[in-house]
C-alpha cells in the first residue's frame, strides 16, 4: 500500500535532521567525558573508535541534509569574506582531541590571506575531510590555504597511501558511479563539489581535486575556490 | 587536556569577564574549567534567561555565553534582543550564542539583533579557546570604535573605521558593514551607497547589496530597489532580511498586496520573527484581509510571550480583527470569534495592569462585540460609561479615538461618530496617515465584508464607465452606495456618470439625483482629499441647472 499524501524525502529528512540532533547530544557527552576522564580514556582505542565513529555518522547526517536542501533549491550560498587561518585553526581545533588521542600530529600551512565563502558549507566539508583523513593518515594531517589562479585553494593532506586511481580526478562525482560494495560512498565527496559549485563568481565556479602527494606525501584533498 | 599550544604574552582572557547561561549545570561548569583553561578568572554562571539579564543590569560583561535553548520560557533569542534592546550590553560586548543544532534555522529567527558569533555543540576546550581567542583580539582590536559607537560618536566612530581600513585590513569586512551603517544611521546615504558600491565592484556580497536596495530605498529610487532586491531574493530564497526590504519597497511602490505576499512567505520559512509576524498583520489589515491579519496577529501575540517587544496594541488589534471577523457572521464561527475575542482582551487586561489606559481600550472593543452577540443593553452600559470617561480626559490618543468612533458607528450614533472625527481631523489636519484613518472610517464605516463588496462594485462601475455602458456603471456605483451611502469617492463617481449621461439625454431628472448625492457630502471635511473634487462637481451642477 502507498499512501500518496507522503512525501518520503521530507520525512527522511526529518529524521535524519532529529538523528543528526541527537548525535550532537552524544558528541557532547563524549567531549565532557573524555575530559573528566583524561587519565583513563587518553589512548583508549575503544573510546577513540566511538568518537569518531560518532564524529563520522554526525557528518553523513549533516552532508545528506545538505543534499536534501541542494534537491529542494533551497540551498544557497552566503559567500563573505573570512580570515583564512583562523578559519582553519577553528575546525582544526574540533578535532585536536581526537587525534592528540589517537596520536596523530597536525599542522596548519596558511598564507595570511582572506577569503570569500560560505562559512557554514565549508564548515562541513571541513569537518568531513579532516574526518575522512583521520581515517587513512599514518601519522600527520596538514591543512592549507593558498591563492593560486585568481582561487582560494583549501587543502587537508595526510601521509596515508592516499586515494585510489580511480578516485584521483577533478570532476563531479556522480552518485550513479558510487560504488556501495566497497564501504565508500563517497557521500563526502559529491557533498564537496556541490558546495563547491556552489560558489561562483562572474563565470567561474568552484572545483574539488584529489590527487596524491603533496608534502606529506599521501592523499591530497582540495577544494578550489572563486 | 594540555596543549602546548604557547599562548599570547598577555592573556586575552585574563582581563575579562563572562557570564555562562546554560539549563544544565553539568555544561555550566565544564564551560567555566574550559574558560578557566583558556585563563580567564572572573566567571558567572546562571541557569536561566532572568537571572542573566538581572546580572547584566547590575554588572558589566565583557563576554556572554548563551545556550540557545534554556527550557522552558525565554530562549538565548529573547536574551539577546533583550540585553542589547535595552542596552544592558555594550556594542563593545560580545555575545555568543551556544547552540545544539549545527543549523542555525531554529535561532535565525528574528534578525533585529544578531549574536557576535555561533558556537556550535559539542564544544572542547581547543575550539573554545582559538574560536573565543580571536572574537577577542577582534574586539580588542575594535574597541576603540565601538566604544564611539556605545557614545553614539557616529562621525568619531567612522573616522576611526576609515582609519583601520587601511592599518586592519584583516577586519575589513566588520569595518565596511559597520561603515554603511553608520553613514546610513548618520543620513549620509551618498557616502553609505558608495561604500556598499565598492565591495560590490569587487564582489558581489548579499549583505553590500542588501545595503545598497537599502539607501536606494531611502532615496525613494523604489523601482530601482524593489528590482534589485527581488534579484537578490531569487539568488538567495533564505535570506529573510531581503523578504522584509522587499515589502517595504513594494508598500512605498503602492502595491500592498504583494508586500503582503512577500511576507507571508518569508513567515512560512522563519515564522518565529515578531517584528515581521506585526509587519504582516498590519499589511493584511491595510488589505482589508482579516483573516490572515488575524492569524499574524495571534502569532504576534504568541511570539511576544517572552520578547521585549511585547505589547497590549498586539492584544488590542487582534480582538479587534477578531470583533472584524465576527461582524455580520451570524453563524457559529461568528461566536467563536467573539469568545476568542474577549479571552484575548481578558488577558490583556491581566497581562498590561499597569497601564492605566487598558480598560478603556478593552471596553471600546468589547461594546462591539456585545453588539455582535445581540446583547444590545449591556453594549448601550458599556458605550455610556465609555463616553462619558473620554469626555473626562484631555488627550485622547488618535487610534483610541478612531476606534471609539467605529463603535460609535456600529452602535449607530452615527452624528456623534461624525462629530468626533471631524474635531480629530481638525488637531490632526496636517498629518496625511492621521486623515487617511479618519477618511476610511468616514467613508466606509462597516464591517469588512461588505467593505469588500461595496469596492468591488466601485471597480465593476469603473470598468463599465472605461467601457461606455454608462447605465451598467451607475446601477454599479448605486448598489456600492446602498451599502456605504456617505463613500465620498464613491458619490462623486456616480454624480460623474449621471453628469454624462445628462450631456447625452438632457434629463433634469440626472441633475436632480445628482444634487441628492452632492447633498449627502454637505459636510465633507476640508481635510478630505475628495473635497477638491467634490467643490469642483458642485460648482458644475450649478452652471448644468442655471
Amino acid at each position: 500500500m502507498t499512501d500518496p499524501n507522503i512525501d518520503f524525502s521530507m520525512v527522511l529528512a526529518s529524521a535524519v535532521h532529529d538523528m543528526k540532533n541527537s548525535l550532537g547530544m552524544l558528541l557532547n557527552s563524549l567531549e565532557e567525558l573524555r575530559s573528566e576522564y583524561n587519565q583513563t580514556l587518553a589512548g583508549s582505542e575503544k573510546f577513540n573508535m566511538l568518537q569518531y565513529e560518532a564524529e563520522r555518522m554526525h557528518n553523513d547526517l549533516v552532508q545528506l541534509l545538505g543534499i536534501y536542501r541542494l534537491g529542494e533549491n533551497n540551498l544557497s550560498a552566503h559567500i563573505d569574506e573570512h580570515f583564512v587561518p583562523d578559519f582553519l585553526e577553528e575546525h582544526l581545533a574540533r578535532h585536536i582531541p581526537l587525534l592528540q588521542s589517537l596520536g596523530i600530529e597536525y599542522s596548519i600551512a596558511a598564507e595570511d590571506i582572506s577569503g570569500f565563502f560560505d562559512e557554514d558549507l565549508l564548515t562541513g566539508v571541513l569537518n568531513n575531510t579532516i574526518n575522512n583523513a583521520i581515517r587513512y593518515t599514518r601519522s600527520k594531517i596538514c591543512l592549507t590555504a593558498r591563492q593560486e589562479d585568481g582561487y582560494l585553494v583549501l587543502g587537508v593532506e595526510d601521509d596515508g597511501q592516499g586515494y585510489p586511481d580511480n578516485m584521483q580526478h577533478s570532476g563531479t562525482p556522480s552518485f550513479k558511479s558510487l560504488d556501495f560494495k566497497s564501504g565508500s560512498t563517497s557521500l563526502g565527496l559529491f557533498f564537496a563539489s556541490s558546495v563547491a559549485r556552489l560558489h561562483t563568481e562572474n563565470d567561474r565556479s568552484g572545483a574539488i581535486r584529489l590527487h596524491n602527494g603533496g608534502a606529506l606525501g599521501g592523499g591530497v584533498f582540495e577544494i578550489w575556490l572563486p | 587536556m594540555n596543549s602546548p599550544e604557547p599562548k599570547d604574552p598577555v592573556n586575552p582572557f585574563g582581563k575579562l569577564t563572562f557570564l555562562v547561561v546554560d539549563d544544565f549545570e553539568n555544561f555550566r561548569l565544564s564551560m567555566r574549567q574550559m574558560l578557566r583553561s583558556c585563563g580567564a578568572d572572573r566567571i558567572e554562571l546562571v541557569a536561566h534567561a532572568t537571572p542573566a539579564i538581572q546580572y547584566c543590569t547590575y554588572n558589566h560583561v565583557d563576554v556572554v555565553l548563551c545556550d540557545y535553548n534554556l527550557g522552558e520560557g525565554k530562549n538565548g533569542q529573547h536574551v539577546l534582543e533583550e540585553l542589547r534592546h535595552r542596552k544592558l550590553l555594550k556594542r563593545s560586548s560580545l555575545f555568543l550564542m551556544v547552540t545544539a543544532e549545527t543549523s542555525k534555522e531554529m535561532v535565525m529567527g528574528a534578525r533585529e539583533y544578531q549574536p557576535d558569533a555561533y558556537l556550535t555543540k559539542p564544544i572542547n576546550r581547543a575550539m573554545l579557546e582559538q574560536r573565543l581567542g580571536s572574537l577577542i583580539k577582534q574586539r580588542n582590536a575594535l574597541h576603540p570604535i565601538t566604544r564611539e559607537i556605545d557614545r553614539e560618536n557616529y562621525p568619531e566612530a567612522i573616522s576611526l573605521c576609515l582609519h583601520a581600513l587601511t592599518r586592519q585590513p584583516r577586519y575589513k569586512t566588520w569595518l565596511m558593514k559597520t561603515l554603511g551603517e553608520l553613514y546610513f544611521l548618520v543620513g549620509d546615504l551618498a557616502h553609505a551607497q558608495k561604500i556598499y558600491d565598492d565591495v560590490l565592484h569587487q564582489r558581489e556580497l548579499s549583505w553590500a547589496r542588501l545595503g545598497s536596495c537599502k539607501v536606494l530605498l531611502a532615496n525613494r529610487h523604489f523601482d530601482q530597489a524593489v528590482q534589485g532586491i527581488k534579484a537578490l531574493i531569487e539568488r538567495h530564497p533564505d535570506y529573510m532580511e531581503a523578504y522584509d526590504l522587499l515589502a517595504e519597497g513594494l508598500e512605498n511602490q503602492g502595491r500592498s498586496v504583494q508586500a503582503q505576499q512577500v511576507l507571508q512567505k518569508a513567515t512560512e520559512h522563519s515564522p518565529n520573527a515578531l517584528l515581521r509576524q506585526r509587519h504582516l498583520a498590519e499589511l493584511a489589515g491595510t488589505n482589508q484581509d482579516i483573516d490572515t491579519a488575524a492569524e499574524a496577529w495571534r502569532q504576534t501575540v504568541v511570539l511576544g510571550t517572552h520578547s521585549i517587544h511585547d505589547s497590549a496594541e498586539h492584544y488590542l488589534s487582534l480582538a479587534q480583527s477578531l470583533s472584524d471577523l465576527g461582524e455580520g457572521d451570524s453563524e457559529e464561527t461568528g461566536a467563536e470569534y467573539s469568545a476568542e475575542a474577549f479571552s484575548v482582551l481578558n488577558r490583556m487586561e491581566k497581562r498590561f495592569s499597569d497601564d492605566p489606559g487598558i480598560g478603556l481600550k478593552s471596553r471600546i472593543v468589547q461594546c462591539r462585540l456585545l453588539a455582535g452577540l445581540g446583547r444590545h443593553r449591556e453594549a448601550e452600559n458599556v458605550l455610556n460609561s465609555v463616553s462619558s470617561e473620554l469626555e473626562g480626559l484631555d488627550d485622547v490618543p488618535v487610534d483610541l479615538t478612531l476606534d471609539f468612533a467605529k463603535t460609535l458607528f456600529r452602535m449607530g450614533r452615527v452624528d456623534q461618530a461624525r462629530h468626533i472625527l471631524a474635531e480629530l481631523a481638525a488637531r490632526h489636519e496636517n498629518e496625511p496617515d492621521v486623515l487617511q484613518k479618519i477618511e476610511n472610517l468616514l467613508d466606509e464605516p462597516v464591517g469588512f465584508r461588505q467593505k469588500l463588496e461595496a469596492r468591488g462594485m466601485n471597480r465593476d462601475g469603473i470598468k463599465a464607465f472605461e467601457a461606455g455602458d454608462l447605465n451598467a456603471a451607475v446601477e454599479a456605483f448605486a448598489n456600492a452606495l446602498e451599502i456605504v451611502p456617505d463613500h465620498a469617492a464613491l458619490n462623486l463617481n456616480l454624480v460623474q456618470v449621471l453628469m454624462k449621461q445628462y450631456d447625452l439625454t438632457t434629463d433634469p431628472k440626472l441633475l436632480e439625483a445628482c444634487r441628492q448625492r452632492l447633498d449627502r457630502l454637505s459636510r465633507l471635511p476640508v481635510q478630505h482629499r475628495q473635497h477638491r473634487r467634490y467643490v469642483a462637481l458642485t460648482r458644475k451642477l450649478k452652471g448644468l441647472t442655471a
